[in-house]
Order: C-alpha cells, then sequence, then structure tokens
C-alpha cells in the first residue's frame, strides 16, 4: 500500500524525479573525473574513463525509471499519442469507422434494449417462472360465451380458488382494466386515472411487498362493495401525490365512492401486463362502483377475467393442466343458471384449458412488435457486421500502406512486439472512441424509437423501461473491439516479418498484396451481399407501406375529427333518456357549427375495438363461426363519415325505441351471407342464434364495406343499429370539418360542454392520425429498415471507394507502363472497373441467393405484395448500383487520368 | 559471466551491505566502497548503481536524502530503513546458505 502511494507520488514528480537522478549522475561521474586525474591521467582521458565505467546514460536513466514499474504506462502514453496522430492524419476515414462502429453498435443496442422490454424481460415480481395463466392471456373483453377459456368469471375464480390443489397462490384481474376519470383528493378537476381491478390475492401471488402501508388480502375483497380501498403505483405516489410521506391519509373518488388508499406499491411494478402501467388497483369487490359500473362480481358467466396462479413446488405442467381442466368442466357445469343446451355443451366439450407460463408477462404490445423488432435486430446485426467489415478493411488497407513505415523502425531496431502494441493500440483507440460514440447515439436512439412505437409526437409514451441494455452493449463493443484488433493485429504481425530488406527496397509490390487483396475481397463482396438483402427488404417494406397508405378504406379519411369523452363520469346508464337526449343535442349543435359539415356517434369508429356476435338470418344455415361486428351509431354518423349507402334508407327520426327494430348491413354482408339475387330490403335478421322477437331487426339498407379494426383486414361484416333502439354511453364523436384544426377543436369542444360541462374531454385527434397509428409497426419497419439498408449500402460504397483508391495506388506503376505502350484511357479504366464490377455482381448474385432463402421471414410483415416480387428485386439493384458503381468510378477514373510519365517517375 | 563481472542479484545485497555499514553514503561513495572492501576485484559498472538504488527506494529498504558532500556539492545520500535492515539479514542468510552449500560441494573429497 505504502509502495503503491510511494510509486504514484514519484509519477506526480516526474521532472523532479529526472532533475534528481541527473544531478546525482552527474556528481558521480565528475568525482570519477577528479579520482582519475589524481591517479594521473591526462583529464581528457580521465573524462572518457569515467564515461566508459558509468556505462550508458540514457539507458540507466530508463532502467531508473522502469524500476518504478511505470514503463508500461509511458509506452501506453506515447502509443497513444501516436496512434491519434495517426489517426487524424485521415480525418475522412478515421470519421468513417468512428461513425459506422457508433451507428453499429449504437443501433444494435438500442433495438435490443426494446426487444428486452417488449419481448425478453421477466416481470419483476418474486420467482416468476413459477406464474402460469389459465389460457393465452391474449384476450379482453367480456364474453358469455361457452367454452371461453382465457376470460372467466369472478364467481368462477373463487371456487378455482377453493378447489385447486395445484397452485400455491391464485389470482385474478379484470381484462379490459381501461381509464377513468377520478378524483385525487378534494381537488377540482377530475382526472383522467387507470386503476386495476383485482382480486385480494393479486400482491401475494406475485410476491411483491408494499413500500409503504399494505398490500391486499383476501379480506379486502370478500364482500361487493364494502372495501373502497386502494394501493397506488409507486410512480402514481411520486407524480400525483409529489411522493407525500402521509399518502395513506389520502383518497382517490370514483363516481360516488371514495377510496382511501392503504398502501403503495414497490418502484417498477406493474401487475402481469407489460405495457401497461395502471396509477393503482381496485379490489373487484369493488368493480360496480367504478364509473362505467361493471355489474359482474356475482355473475357467473360474466366472463371478463385473467386467472394466473403460483404453481405449487414439485407440480409438473401436466398435471395442472389436468386438474384444472377437470375443475373447468365441474364449476362451470355446476352453475345453476348454467344454459346447458346441446349446443353449449357441445362447445365446453371441446373446450381445453391451457397453462401457460407468463414469466415475461402479457402483452399485446409483444404480439404487434415482436416480429418487427426481432427483423429489426437482425438488420442491425447486419449492419454491425458490415461496419466491422469497414473497419476490417480499413485497417488491413491502413497497415499494408504502411508496411514501408514499418520496416524502416524495424531497422532502426524498434522491437517487433513495440511495433504490434502500437497497431494495437491504434485500433483499440477507434473502437473505444467508437464504442463511446455509440452510447450516445443509443441513448438518443432508444428515445425516438420509444416515440416511435408509442405511435408519434401526439401520442402518450409506451410505459416501458427500455434504458441500455449493458449485456448487450457489452457483447456488440467486444465483438467491435475484437474486430479492430483481429483486423489490427494480424497485419501488424504480417507486416512486422515482412523482410526488412524487401519491403525497404520496393515499398509497392511485395507479397502481401495477394493475400490483402483476397481480404479485401471477400469483405467487399460479403458486404455487398448483406447491403443487397437489406435494400431489398427495405424496398419491399417501403412498397408494402405505400400500398396501405392506398388502402381503400370505405371513407374518406382526411377532414374527420375524433373528440375522445368519458361520458360515464355523468353517472347516468347508456339508456336513461336524459344520456340519449344529450348525445342528439350534442350532435344536432355541434353540425351547425361554422366550418363543420357533419357530427356523428359511433359506439366504434376505426381502430376501436369491436363489439360482435353470430346472427341468423332466416333462410340460410345458422353459422356460429361467422362474426359480424355491430356497430350502434347516430343518425349523423353515415353522413359525417361519408359511407355510401348503396340501397334503401340511412336512419332518422323515425326510427326511435318504439318503433319496431331496424338495422343496416355492410355490402359484404349482403353478398356473402344472403342467397343470391335476393333483396335484403325489408328481410328481417336476429342478433345472436335466436330468433326471438328480442332480436328481431328489420334491414333498411345497405351500406358500402369499410375498413374497422386496421388497415389489412379483408372485407369485414358490420352492421348497424339506431341509437335509440341500443342505446350506447358513447365515447367517440366523429366531426367532419373544414378550416384549421385548432380553431375548430375549440368550438366543438366549448359547444360540449356548454350542453355538460361536467364530461371530460379526454383528446381530441384526426382520423387520419389514427389510421396512421394503427400502422406505426409498418412505419416503424418502413423507416428504420430504409435508414439502415442505406446506411448499409454507404458504407459497402466506402468499403468499394477504398478497395479501389488500394488497388489502384498499387498498380500506378503498372498503368503508367500499360499507357506508356499506347494503351486508351478508357481500357485502363475499364480494366480497374471490370474487378469491382465483377465483385459487386458476385455480392448481388449472393445477396439474391440469401434474399430467396430467407423470404418467409418478412411475408408476415409485408401488405400487398410478395417478397419475390421482380419489381423489388430490381428496384434493389438499381439502387445498389446507382451507389456502388460511382464509388468504384472515382477512383477508376483517376487511374484513367494518370499521366504515364509522373507514373514511372513516382517510382 | 565476464571475469571480475558480480554475480546476478547480488548488487542489491552488496549495497543493502556497504550502507549498514557505513551509515550515509551517496551513490558514487556506495560505488567506492564496494570497489574497496572487495579488494578492487568486484568492478560494478558503476552506472548500474542508479537503477538498483531506484529499485531499493520503491522497495522502502532505503530512504534517501539530499545533503552536501565534504567538498560542499549537493549529494543524495541513501540510508538503510528498517525494513532494509530486516531485508539485508533474510538476504545474508540466504547468502551464506547458498554459499557455504556452494562451498562444500566444491570441497575436495
Amino acid at each position: 500500500m505504502r509502495q503503491l502511494l510511494r510509486r504514484l507520488s514519484m509519477l506526480f514528480h516526474r521532472s523532479r524525479f529526472n532533475a534528481d537522478l541527473e544531478e546525482e549522475m552527474r556528481l558521480h561521474l565528475e568525482l570519477r573525473e577528479q579520482q582519475q586525474v589524481a591517479t594521473g591521467l591526462a583529464p581528457e582521458q580521465a573524462h572518457r574513463e569515467a564515461r566508459r565505467r558509468f556505462g550508458n546514460n540514457t539507458n540507466l536513466r530508463e532502467r531508473s525509471f522502469a524500476a518504478w514499474g511505470w514503463g508500461w504506462l509511458e509506452s501506453f502514453v506515447q502509443d497513444t499519442l501516436y496512434g491519434l496522430r495517426s489517426l487524424l492524419r485521415s480525418p475522412g476515414l478515421t470519421c468513417v469507422a468512428l461513425l459506422s462502429l457508433a451507428l453499429g453498435i449504437g443501433a444494435n443496442t438500442a433495438i435490443f434494449s426494446f426487444l428486452d422490454a417488449i419481448v425478453l424481460r421477466s416481470l419483476p415480481v418474486k420467482a416468476p417462472s413459477q406464474l402460469f395463466i389459465l389460457g393465452d392471456g391474449d384476450e379482453d373483453g367480456v364474453t358469455d360465451r361457452y367454452g371461453s377459456t382465457t376470460l372467466y368469471s369472478y364467481p368462477f375464480f373463487s371456487q378455482l380458488r377453493a378447489k385447486n390443489t395445484v397452485f400455491c397462490e391464485i389470482a385474478t384481474v379484470l381484462s379490459f382494466n381501461g381509464e377513468a376519470h377520478g378524483t385525487i383528493d378534494h381537488r377540482d378537476q377530475m382526472e383522467n386515472l387507470s386503476p386495476d381491478l383485482v382480486s385480494g390475492s393479486f400482491f401475494s401471488t406475485l410476491g411483491v411487498e408494499p413500500v409503504v402501508g399494505r398490500l391486499f388480502t383476501a379480506d379486502d375483497d370478500n364482500t361487493e362493495g364494502a372495501h373502497p380501498v386502494t394501493v397506488i403505483s409507486y410512480a402514481f405516489w411520486q407524480t400525483a401525490l409529489a411522493g407525500s410521506p402521509d399518502v395513506l391519509n389520502h383518497t382517490v373518488k370514483f363516481a360516488d365512492t371514495t377510496f382511501t388508499i392503504i398502501g403503495v406499491a414497490p418502484p417498477g411494478f406493474f401487475g402481469i401486463t407489460v405495457g401497461h402501467a395502471p396509477d393503482m388497483w381496485i379490489p373487484m369487490a369493488m368493480m360496480k362502483s367504478l364509473p362505467a359500473h361493471y355489474n359482474g362480481y356475482k355473475d357467473n358467466f360474466y366472463q371478463s377475467n385473467l386467472i394466473f396462479g403460483r404453481l405449487k413446488p414439485g407440480v409438473t405442467h401436466a398435471r395442472a393442466e389436468a386438474e384444472i381442466n377437470v375443475l373447468y368442466q365441474q364449476i362451470t357445469r355446476g352453475f345453476p343458471d348454467a344454459r346447458l343446451n346441446d349446443y353449449n355443451l357441445s362447445h365446453l366439450q371441446q373446450a381445453h384449458v391451457a397453462i401457460t407460463p407468463i414469466a415475461t408477462g402479457i402483452s399485446g404490445l409483444r404480439h404487434q412488435f415482436s416480429d418487427p423488432l426481432k427483423l429489426l435486430m437482425g438488420v442491425t446485426a447486419l449492419v454491425l457486421l458490415i461496419a466491422c467489415a469497414n473497419i476490417a478493411n480499413l485497417l488491413l488497407a491502413r497497415s499494408t500502406a504502411r508496411a514501408r513505415e514499418f520496416a524502416v523502425r524495424q531497422a532502426l531496431g524498434a522491437q517487433r512486439l513495440r511495433l504490434v502494441r502500437q497497431l494495437l493500440t491504434e485500433s483499440l483507440i477507434l473502437a473505444l472512441a467508437g464504442g463511446l460514440l455509440s452510447i450516445a447515439f443509443a441513448v438518443v436512439a432508444d428515445r425516438m424509437l420509444l416515440r416511435m412505437i408509442s405511435g408519434g409526437p401526439d401520442a402518450d409514451l409506451i410505459p416501458i423501461d427500455v434504458s441500455l441494455n449493458l449485456p448487450l452493449l457489452g457483447f456488440s463493443l467486444a465483438v467491435t473491439v475484437g474486430t479492430a484488433v483481429l483486423f489490427g493485429i494480424v497485419p501488424a504481425l504480417r507486416a512486422s516479418h515482412a523482410e526488412v530488406t524487401g519491403a525497404l527496397k520496393d515499398g509497392r509490390s511485395n507479397a502481401n498484396v495477394a493475400t490483402r487483396n483476397v481480404l479485401g475481397k471477400v469483405l467487399i463482396v460479403t458486404q455487398v451481399a448483406i447491403s443487397f438483402v437489406l435494400a431489398i427488404a427495405s424496398v419491399l417494406f417501403l412498397r408494402s407501406l405505400v400500398n396501405l397508405t392506398h388502402v381503400d378504406t370505405g371513407f374518406p379519411r382526411n377532414g374527420v375529427m375524433l373528440i375522445n369523452m368519458d361520458s360515464s363520469v355523468l353517472g347516468l346508464k347508456g339508456e336513461d333518456p336524459r344520456m340519449v337526449a344529450m348525445f342528439s343535442e350534442i350532435e344536432e349543435r355541434v353540425a351547425a357549427l361554422p366550418g363543420v359539415h357533419g357530427a356523428g356517434f359511433a359506439s366504434f369508429t376505426f381502430h376501436q375495438g369491436s363489439w360482435n356476435t353470430s346472427i341468423n338470418i332466416p333462410g340460410t344455415a345458422y353459422n356460429d363461426a361467422v362474426n359480424i361486428k355491430h356497430n350502434v351509431i347516430s343518425n349523423g354518423y353515415f353522413n359525417t363519415m361519408q359511407i355510401r349507402v348503396l340501397a334503401g334508407r340511412s336512419f332518422g327520426p323515425q326510427d326511435t325505441a318504439t318503433s319496431h327494430k331496424v338495422i343496416i348491413l355492410s355490402e359484404s354482408m349482403v353478398r356473402d351471407l344472403f342467397p343470391p339475387g335476393v333483396n335484403p330490403i325489408g328481410r328481417h335478421i336476429y342478433i345472436g342464434k335466436d330468433p326471438g322477437p328480442r332480436n328481431d331487426h328489420e334491414v333498411i339498407g345497405v351500406v358500402k364495406d369499410v375498413k374497422f379494426g386496421n388497415l389489412q383486414e379483408h372485407h369485414q361484416y358490420i352492421d348497424y343499429i339506431p341509437n335509440p333502439q341500443h342505446p350506447w354511453g358513447y365515447g367517440t364523436l366523429a366531426v367532419r370539418y373544414t378550416g384549421e384544426f385548432g380553431a375548430v377543436s375549440k368550438d366543438v369542444q366549448n359547444t360540449i360542454h356548454s350542453i355538460n360541462r361536467n364530461i371530460p374531454i379526454n383528446r381530441v385527434t384526426t382520423l387520419d392520425r389514427v389510421i396512421e397509428r394503427s400502422i406505426t409497426n409498418q412505419t416503424l419497419v418502413a423507416q428504420l429498415s430504409t435508414f439502415f439498408a442505406l446506411l448499409a449500402v454507404f458504407l459497402s460504397a466506402i468499403g468499394i471507394y477504398g478497395l479501389m483508391s488500394y488497388l489502384v495506388s498499387r498498380r500506378t506503376n503498372e498503368i503508367g507502363i500499360r499507357m506508356a505502350l499506347g494503351a486508351a484511357r478508357s481500357s485502363v479504366g475499364w480494366m480497374i472497373m471490370r474487378e469491382i464490377v465483377l465483385l459487386v455482381v458476385s455480392g448481388i448474385a449472393l445477396g439474391g441467393a440469401l434474399t430467396l432463402a430467407t423470404n418467409q421471414l418478412v411475408q408476415s410483415l409485408l401488405y400487398g405484395l410478395k417478397p419475390t416480387e421482380p419489381l423489388s428485386l430490381l428496384l434493389a439493384i438499381v439502387a445498389l448500383l446507382a451507389i456502388a458503381l460511382p464509388a468504384a468510378w472515382l477512383p477508376a477514373r483517376r487511374a484513367a487520368r494518370i499521366s504515364p510519365m509522373e507514373a514511372l517517375r513516382y517510382e | 559471466m565476464k571475469p571480475n563481472d558480480i554475480p546476478p542479484g547480488s548488487l542489491s545485497l552488496l549495497i543493502l551491505n556497504t550502507l549498514s555499514r557505513h551509515g550515509e553514503l551517496h551513490g558514487y561513495e556506495i560505488a567506492e566502497s564496494i570497489l574497496h572492501a572487495s579488494g578492487d576485484v568486484l568492478q560494478v559498472e558503476e552506472g548500474s548503481l542508479y537503477p538498483a538504488l531506484q529499485r531499493l527506494l520503491v522497495q522502502g529498504w532505503v530512504s534517501a536524502e539530499w545533503g552536501t558532500t565534504a567538498g560542499n556539492r549537493r549529494a543524495r545520500y541513501y540510508r538503510l530503513t528498517a525494513a532494509g535492515r530486516k531485508q539485508l539479514t533474510a538476504e545474508l542468510s540466504h547468502f551464506h546458505r547458498i554459499y557455504g552449500a556452494i562451498t562444500a560441494v566444491l570441497q575436495p573429497a
């Protein structure tokens, strides 16, 4: 320890050290000289003798310094400085190298951070690998269908919890926990909050501990309406309540119920759904007290919940699944109100409950983004590969060009090891600087990606943790540093083995050239092949995106504003006459505003979910597999959306709650589901299977097909029902307008508030933004793959340029001779070009083969075209040639312009 | 080994021993002292004294201080530290053991 201190203090007093040593040695020499003079030598001789006996002064000083163990540091500093200087001597190449490293590593790290957050990372709970969900966890909503294996009723859960012997704990969460307006403490403004309804066993099943207060127990969830308590998330505590220490004295009020905060969940905890971070959790027993007044706590067939549990140690998956399936049949059939007709029984019999592990949680985001992210991960990995190839080429070229320098240095006595270390240091500087840049790039890219995935600049950010993934950053750094070291050191070893005299005699043509050329050419072919694959992919994705944006939606996309409001806070049922009246007043008064050409409500506008059931058309065979989407609309909706009525009429004031029930069908429904040649107008159909009067509707019109859930879907069977006959607590008003968005939006909101000032308006957006957001993942893939493909092609072009310049410089002499002997400039240019054209063409051929072999990977992400389409291939070839050939042409032209005399004199 | 070279590694033993016998010395004095004590047999490459002294300084076996010579010149004086004394004892006993063993082997039977 003290030794280290002495060494350090010496290091900081370098100049003093040198001066002291110098003085000491001088004294010694002088004293010896005097002594020699005293023995009778001439002063001249005495001086020489003293020096001889003392030894090599410089060497001794170096050894004295080395005694302190800092020798490596000194040569390291020297190497670093020298390396920096020599990198700065070719700033262009250094910049390209750094940039390709930064983009390569950075993009990899950023994409992987997302892949990790969305697809790979385990839930932040106790032993997540023991957690399993019933079914696949991939549904949300409510169903009364028999044989539902993902959604279950709360009574089913209670019985399963009591009877099963395979889970040590089991919990449930409402599958469609949405937003609700509530009031924190006694604040004036209601806030848009996101509460999750969960069973009392929720937290204990997941094995989390509170930060403050306590979490739910089974006792918080046993009597309907009797447990007005809530556990809030850590983030909600920190933001909405400013981390207040007396958090347990605060309340949140939903509808008429004031919930007391009893605890705070640990930071980072969000439940089991990745990408959904609720503000708070409320016991299932309180579901009716939320503004939406869900009435399912005691309903045996209000199947709305996900059920998951922690498997007992030692219980196998197969045993658990077997027992759960036995209990499933037993409990469902045992409900006193179970309607066990043949139809329902056949569905129950076919039902099989799968038990699915949820160590990484469940996530809709995953379905949407896991393929695109995996694809982009592959793309960025390829870009990294190209970047590495470029670095390799760059370093190879540099070291070959410096063969002569090394020969000179070796001739002057430099140690081989020292030369290798020097080159290694340069490579490391390059790699590390690139690495640092890449971290900065990754941080920026992470933010941009989160924005893109969340759906654009005006969307709420998805709550996922995408902080940099350190293991992957480490891995990418290791790969690039490894490349740099390998390709830095191989030529260094070769160069340092070079026969000194040979290299000195002839700087331009030594034996290394052939080997280097082969390696360099292999690298170029690889780069071109990979770039070509990426170019094809990006062309495909771009064309697919263009196809999507030109899809016929059935309505004009532009000029429609969507106003999202929360009418549930009013505490009125949809069928309440006051609600019906309020909606029609809003519709009428908004439609009358200047700049507004129509306004209409719908239970579902584009990309908003659906309510679907089967229907029964008298005269045709009933088919329960055909699902029809139902949309409850106001009278102005078709007009607002400009959905054309093809036959019959639209809804009007004559369609009231008491008039006979009417329905309008989409054209493909009529085409596919009715017997051919039948005029549907005036015919009756039943919603659902039962042909009872309650479900009886008369068809009064046919409208054009529209896109409903997304742009990729095929013809949807949609029918429309007038609001008075099936009142709906609307959430979205569509407004067709012209003029400035901000001004019209303000007028519309004012009008709504003048009718009822208590309705909170969540957000106002436009239909085309919603459509754009529905293809976020295609946009993401198209934009990013194009970016990376351009990057790849650009990097390859630089690689080609580098190789060509190198070849030309090696052959200056030869070219000079050829031209002196009468070769035409054009033929010299072609001689150089021929080589590179051959490389590019082989690269393209190789890339083409790769594309054909892997085209299945991208098929699922394409719309309206096949991966092997010739036009895309052609576009990619043209794009690649357009960039690669000029990169090769520049050095070739330089070769062609060489003046023969100059070239010959040059040597 | 050239004639009269000192065996490798023994330079530090010689320096330590010299310092223990004479107390404070500067570099030239150490070289002279070793030369004389050996009856002019041991020829040290005089300069190599200095790297050796630096090694001893790093180990903390000697300490150095600037002082003035009899001829009124500035000089760096070295002295043994407590750790240096211990090291000397250790090296001496090691040397004697090895030397004794070698002598025994070379002894005519």
